[in-house]
């Protein structure tokens, strides 16, 4: 049997929300723990802090010169880095004050962190990634899958298919038809059509797909009479706008 | 003479209840959320009104659906193949979606050489027929050709308060035989359906037409609507594209083999070596499901893939009618 793998688990600015789902896992995690050893992770005390990595999984947006510092860091020191969980592929939550009006912004800096350009960053913005954990928390299922395919040295890739996809195989009505603003359309699948199949609209936690037709689903939403306002506020809920130019590598 | 049977409304939970004694019964029905598929019977409600949202397709061909396990040994593999030869009954199934099962047969039992996971799923398989007795919303069976079922057991024509059964098959015969006790013996003959589909395609020369008009601008106006949400491919109960993946188990060597419904409609799926994209504009995305519906599959097999349902239609967020796209080329091309 080959060696173990090392695995270190790091945030950035979030709510740890993701690395918390790893127990979610429950024995699964046990018998992870046969091919990976964790060896740097505040939650799950790793022993061995600073220590080469062959997988670095890291959480959180960038929003502070330290978070920047540190991913730099950890990049350094690891062999493969994975984003996990909506911060860190896509800003998610924290994103939310990029698309804030200046005055408000403004107001939001504190002293005791060097904020980056005063707006908040995925990690991919700074370092190359390897593979993304999408959603909000991170599918834990699918962090198993990153692990396994790592160890047998496979770099997971995404696959681009939208959650109708599996919204239509999970055999729903489509929430369009019902006046239900859902960005399904143009949202990486993955979920299994979690919030749609409970009859929430998806709110594209697991990041915009490339190839999505955002102006064709604007203009549904503008048919469907939803305001101008609350279309704008859904598409830069999780994500950044996509009508206006990709967010910039600093 | 052939013998025609009646089964009375009243007695038709009583048959499905025998039937799913010895056999999984999937019955047209609401699911949690009021969504028309097709379900285990459970002594539920049936909807009977119209043809169903969603297919019996999913039985057939799963959405994902595990083929065999490889394990390894010490220099081979060994491998475990994982076969679904349960018996089954579809209940009111509908002309459109008997004829997409022909043309699944066709694919998979002739086309690609028997496929055993089809073959064993397909293989002990009785479909009981129901004739609409009324236009579906967005159908246009009538102009498919598609509107008499093919290849069922037991035909079903509603009639008052009773379905009329006309015997299809043999499998159908020892069937009304084996609950001879529900079905009642009959000198009717079999009601016709009178009834005009909500749509209409022309389709005299339609394959030429669409040939010729490749380039035509309606793929581009249709295309600039398209979410490319795939949601067309997966309700259509003759779409059959799928990919193959593995996964590796936990912990052991060993690895799974998985199908899974793919969809033309997604980029990735013209994925080829050197991250090319032969299919990467939208429109020729939307063009390669029409014209395979209405064309490419015609001239490989002698009929059209598409059956007519109207699912696409209805499914379609943003309104891409491909009998619209069909008569707009049609009228353009005079």
């Amino acid at each position: 049997m080959p060696k173990k793998l090392k695995a270190g688990f790091y945030s950035l600015a979030c709510c740890e929300g993701c690395e918390i789902v790893m127990f979610d896992l429950e024995e699964n995690f046990l018998k992870a723990l046969d091919f990976v050893e964790i060896v740097d992770a505040r939650l799950f005390n790793g022993k061995h802090p600073g220590e080469k990595l062959d997988i670095a999984i890291v959480e959180g947006c960038v929003e502070s010169e330290v978070d920047k510092k540190h991913l730099l860091e950890i990049r350094e020191r690891c062999k493969y880095l994975v984003a996990f969980g909506a911060c860190a592929t896509i800003i998610g939550i924290p994103g939310i004050r990029n698309a804030l009006p200046k005055e408000i912004q403004k107001k939001l800096k504190r002293k005791a962190i060097i904020p980056v350009k005063d707006k908040a960053f995925p990690i991919s913005a700074f370092v190359k990634v390897d593979a993304l954990l999408q959603g909000c928390p991170a599918f834990t299922h699918e962090i198993l899958d990153v692990f396994v395919k790592l160890y047998h040295g496979i770099v997971p890739k995404l696959e681009e298919v939208p959650v109708c996809s599996e919204c239509r195989e999970r055999e729903n009505p489509c929430l369009l038809f019902e006046g239900i603003p859902c960005l399904g359309p143009v949202t990486y699948a993955g979920c299994k059509a979690l919030c749609p199949s409970e009859r929430a609209q998806c709110i594209g936690c697991r990041g915009f797909t490339e190839d999505g037709n955002f102006e064709a689903l604007r203009k549904k939403f503008q048919e469907m009479g939803i305001p101008k306002k609350e279309i704008y506020n859904l598409f830069t809920y999780f994500n950044p706008d996509p009508f206006t130019k990709k967010m910039e590598e600093k | 003479m052939q013998q025609n049977f009646l089964l009375k409304k009243e007695k038709l939970g009583e048959f499905l209840t025998a039937l799913s004694k010895e056999a999984e019964v999937f019955v047209p029905s609401l699911n949690e959320n009021n969504a028309t598929c097709f379900l285990p019977y459970n002594s539920q409600e049936l909807y009977l009104a119209e043809r169903t949202q969603y297919s019996p397709k999913k039985i057939l061909s799963p959405p994902l659906e595990k083929e065999f396990i490889f394990r390894k040994k010490s220099s081979s593999f060994e491998i475990e193949h994982l076969l679904d030869n349960k018996k089954r009954v579809f209940f009111g199934v509908r002309s459109c979606d008997t004829h997409a099962i022909k043309v699944l047969d066709k694919l998979y039992l002739e086309y690609f050489t028997e496929d055993k996971w089809y073959k064993a799923i397909r293989e002990d398989l009785t479909i009981i027929a129901l004739q609409c007795s009324k236009p579906c919303e967005n159908g246009f069976c009538q102009s498919m050709g598609t509107d008499k079922p093919v290849g069922h057991d037991l035909l079903l024509v509603e009639k008052e308060k009773s379905f009329f059964v006309e015997i299809a098959s043999e499998r159908g015969e020892q069937l009304v035989k084996k609950y001879r006790d529900l079905f009642n013996q009959t000198n009717f003959t079999k009601p016709e359906s009178k009834f005009k589909c909500s749509k209409e395609l022309e389709t005299t020369n339609l394959k030429e037409i669409l040939d010729k008009n490749f380039f035509h601008k309606k793929w581009k106006q249709e295309a600039k609507k398209c979410l490319s949400c795939s949601s067309c491919t997966q309700v259509c109960p003759s779409c059959y594209c799928f990919l193959s993946f593995d996964k590796f188990i936990l912990n052991t060597g060993d690895s799974e083999r998985f199908r899974a419904w793919d969809s033309c409609q997604l980029k990735r799926f013209t994925r080829v070596s050197h991250d090319f994209f032969f299919r990467e504009s939208r429109e020729s995305r939307l063009r390669q499901f029409v014209m395979h519906k209405l064309s490419y599959f015609q001239e490989n097999f002698g009929f059209p893939l598409c059956v007519g349902c109207g699912r696409c239609i209805m499914v379609c967020p943003v309104g891409i009618d491909l009998t619209e796209i069909a008569s707009t080329i049609r009228g353009d091309s005079k």
